[in-house]
């Protein structure tokens, strides 16, 4: 690829793409702290017994990880 | 005692002081990739809240704002993984310039999706080289690693796109 091609595409591409408003018009800390709280509510003990159901599972029958990558 | 050693901690009040520091910065990286600024106000959400899961990997003698990028980087490449090939950039932005009329939709809309579908590793060190016109040692140490790499990455974007555009009948102004 020349110089020349390089600039060829970007003039390409620049005049495709609109330039976009880089500027952040909101604060975003109200969102973080959200979503730093909802993250800190734990894993229903409901899903850590299904893990360790599935684990077992796969452990008494290692070919059901064959069916379950097929169904995947 | 200092702030990013206050972050590391876990003190929300450091780290309050640093999203207002660097939020706008993540945005403004966030957006020039994924161009669209509803996605990039929640990839930068979504960067902050990573960076303070991750706080305690952090080195307080570290540059904050360098890995802050690296990790906005890495959430946008997913981002435009996850999103493709259906996506084009949104063509009418209020407030901003629009390109060359001259240049007719069809064809504009075509080089978006032929652009878009290129693997999400060369489409952001594209757009970040060619569009965004970023210098190459900024884009190498955004996307952890070498200016080298970098200007590989791009030549093989426009050796992909150039052949696409190819066939589809398009060349480059």
């Amino acid at each position: 690829m020349t110089e020349h091609d390089d600039r060829e595409m970007r003039d390409t591409l620049k005049q495709s793409f609109p330039p976009v408003n880089t500027e952040l018009r909101r604060d975003l800390w109200p969102d973080v702290l959200r979503k730093l709280d909802a993250r800190q509510v734990g894993v229903p003990w409901y899903d850590w017994a299904l893990v360790g159901l599935s684990a077992m599972m796969f452990l008494a029958f290692p070919r059901l990880v064959l069916v379950l990558a097929y169904h995947l | 005692m200092d702030l990013l050693q206050r972050f590391a901690d876990g003190e929300i009040d450091a780290f309050e002081t640093l999203v207002q520091q660097f939020q706008g910065d993540i945005y403004t990286w966030t957006v020039r990739i994924v161009r669209d600024p509803g996605v990039a106000e929640d990839l930068t959400v979504e960067t902050l809240w990573r960076l303070y899961r991750a706080r305690h990997q952090f080195r307080p003698e570290g540059n904050f704002g360098a890995w802050a990028r690296r990790i906005a980087t890495n959430l946008a490449i997913d981002h435009l993984r996850r999103n493709r090939p259906e996506q084009s950039f949104p063509t009418e932005l209020a407030g901003v310039p629009q390109p060359d009329p001259l240049l007719q939709r069809e064809t504009r809309e075509r080089i978006q999706q032929a652009f878009c579908r290129l693997p999400a590793k060369l489409q952001v060190a594209a757009t970040l080289a060619l569009v965004e016109e970023l210098p190459y040692d900024e884009i190498a140490s955004a996307l952890g690693t070498s200016v080298g790499a970098v200007k590989l990455r791009v030549f093989r974007a426009v050796r992909i796109l150039r052949k696409r555009l190819s066939q589809a009948g398009i060349k480059p102004e």
